[in-house]
């Protein structure tokens, strides 16, 4: 069964004289196959673990089925993680954070890639190395300032932070898309009287589509799994992200392996269906823009 | 960066730009505005604050005023820390472990998924799939994973007989690091595999076909043809890559906090523990600085260099 797929593998150019075979090609596929699954392992024993009882994760060995399929594991994990208000948190925080820094991250790209004025460059140079100095140089000092502004511990206080470090990045990104747009469409568009605004709204944010649905999902994905922010900021569990739970899942039950397991699985549903979701925009729209520039 | 205007339209275009350079940046002020005011005050603003933090002493508790110290935190960190040169050193093996292991797979992955194939769809989804996982949660499968006793590593190396091979992964000073290496590796792979895919994609096919024509093989293909056209992808690579480095933390407090015997400590991990386990603001502040001026050395030369490439 599978050397009859094999031989289907095209050799690459058509005008190339076929050999019956293309070994180099099926020697290829073979060392892929075995590391993917090697890559799957790690998913495939959290699986078997997250449905076994105590006694099977002591008794049995990481692959072997579970005597007996303990769903149950999976509905504890969600009463003893408190899943709902985490992931609710979570959802929440993505939910206005995502649209709402694209929508400030837009405009500002908009007036740096499309209105050039003079030294836009240098701004976008300042918003850019925002993008790469790392995070926990900044954590002290934003829990003060959190704390005077009597934002510590909420989903307010931990929303603010998330726009601004999500901005640079995103500024980047459409930057190089808006510069893409040719003049003419614009300069024309304003020859009709259009407004700077209605160019922004209505040329330049419908073209970046494909831009803005790619950074859509990669920031949804970052947003989900933040956590050096979320920890510093915020204390009650009631106001606990997924990454938090998750952490605080697997250092307070950390010895009943079937549930954190469960647990560990669940956190990542929302996740795995956005990416299997918009899979494409993943390798088309944000990653050839950044390859671009 | 690669639009192309006649130099004649050009010109037009910077004259009249010119004249209204005014107007353009007073247009371009409420576009801005948003985006600044939130950038300024909740990342710019908090990271020269750790800076200025870095000359004071304080234990982070409002009731307490801080001191204003010179750069004693400094001397003290370099003379008088022995975590901080761990961390430090740790942190270096991290980048350079990272530019040599994971962003050859990734390449050598996204060679081997360029090329038509059954499953390709489904080879990229499953190394892509750990990247989309939050570090936390693969810092929990990972941790569970090297469990001695329970943990499937050592379990796999009972069932293969090298019993002798299996250990304490996390709990060994001499191995610790690596072995959280290895779930970032398992983590990292995928994404740096989409970035050289996409790099890929913009190999020109006409050179390859012309280069093939012209009797070249793999090999020669790939160093005259396809590593030219790649060079771009690469710088990306390399400055994400050394970039995400310097930031790794929670993997590395989710599997082990920075021990055992700070054997996996970090800089990222260490400014934060400094300022909120052991309440010493001031330190902390110096470390995120040490941190802060390694980034800038690496960060500020590449977006001078990406940046000039905008130039019309």
């Amino acid at each position: 069964m599978a050397t009859a797929t094999l031989t289907r593998v095209p050799t690459g150019t058509a005008s190339a004289t076929r050999r019956p075979r293309d070994w180099v090609g099926i020697g290829l596929w073979i060392a892929l196959a075995i590391s993917a699954i090697a890559w799957a392992t790690p998913f495939v024993f959290m699986f078997l673990t997250s449905v076994k009882s105590k006694a099977d994760v002591s008794q049995l060995s990481t692959w072997d089925l579970p005597t007996v399929w303990l769903w149950q594991n999976y509905a504890d994990a969600v009463q003893t993680g408190d899943l709902w208000v985490t992931g609710g948190n979570s959802l929440l925080i993505a939910l206005v954070k995502v649209p709402l820094g694209l929508l400030v991250a837009s405009a500002t790209a908009f007036a740096l890639g499309r209105l050039r004025f003079r030294r836009s460059k240098l701004v976008l140079g300042l918003f850019a190395v925002g993008s790469m100095v790392p995070i926990q140089v900044a954590l002290g000092p934003l829990f003060n300032t959190m704390l005077s502004l009597d934002l510590l511990d909420s989903r307010a206080g931990l929303l603010l932070p998330y726009l601004a470090f999500g901005i640079p990045y995103q500024v980047f990104m459409l930057y190089g898309f808006f510069k893409a747009i040719p003049d003419e469409l614009d300069e024309s568009a304003r020859i009709d009287g259009a407004s700077t605004f209605r160019v922004y709204w209505q040329i330049c944010l419908p073209l970046a589509r494909p831009a803005l649905a790619a950074l859509f999902i990669l920031d949804f994905v970052a947003t989900w799994n933040e956590y050096a922010m979320a920890t510093t900021l915020l204390q009650s569990q009631s106001n606990w992200t997924i990454p938090l739970a998750v952490q605080g899942f697997s250092s307070q039950h950390a010895t009943d392996y079937g549930a954190l397991n469960a647990f560990i699985i669940l956190s990542a549903v929302p996740v795995l269906i956005v990416y299997l979701m918009f899979q494409r925009y993943f390798v088309q729209g944000a990653f050839s823009g950044a390859v671009k520039g | 960066m690669s639009t192309t205007t006649s130099p004649a339209a050009t010109d037009a275009m910077r004259s009249r730009r010119h004249r209204r350079h005014g107007n353009r940046f007073l247009a371009a002020v409420p576009y801005l505005a948003p985006a600044a005011l939130l950038y300024g005050f909740f990342l710019v603003y908090p990271m020269l604050d750790s800076v200025r933090l870095s000359f004071f002493e304080w234990s982070g508790f409002r009731t307490e005023e801080p001191t204003f110290v010179g750069t004693d935190n400094y001397v003290r960190l370099f003379t008088a820390d022995p975590v901080f040169w761990a961390a430090f050193r740790n942190s270096i093996i991290w980048v350079v472990l990272s530019l040599l292991v994971p962003m050859t797979l990734s390449l050598l992955l996204a060679l081997a998924l360029n090329r038509r194939m059954v499953g390709r769809n489904l080879f990229r989804s499953v190394f892509y799939i750990p990247a989309v996982f939050a570090s936390i949660t693969v810092a929990a499968m990972w941790r569970w994973i090297y469990n001695p006793t329970l943990g499937t590593v050592n379990q796999v190396l009972e069932a293969v007989g090298l019993e002798s091979w299996s250990r304490q992964w996390l709990g060994d000073p001499d191995i610790a690091l690596y072995s959280v290496f290895v779930a970032a590796i398992w983590q990292g792979v995928g994404f740096n595999m989409v970035l050289f895919l996409a790099g890929l994609q913009q190999v020109p096919v006409e050179l390859v076909e012309a280069a093939k024509l012209d009797g070249a093989r793999g090999p020669q293909i790939f160093r005259h043809v396809t590593m030219p056209a790649l060079r771009p992808t690469f710088v990306v690579v390399l400055i994400l890559t050394i970039i995400s480095s310097l930031k790794v933390f929670d993997l590395v407090v989710g599997m082990t906090g920075g021990g055992p015997a700070q054997s996996t400590q970090v800089l990222a991990l260490w400014s934060y523990t400094q300022s909120f386990s052991n309440h010493n603001f001031g330190q902390g502040g110096a470390v995120a600085t040490v941190l802060l001026v390694i980034s800038l050395c690496l960060v500020v030369p590449y977006l001078t260099w990406a940046l000039k490439g905008e130039d019309r």
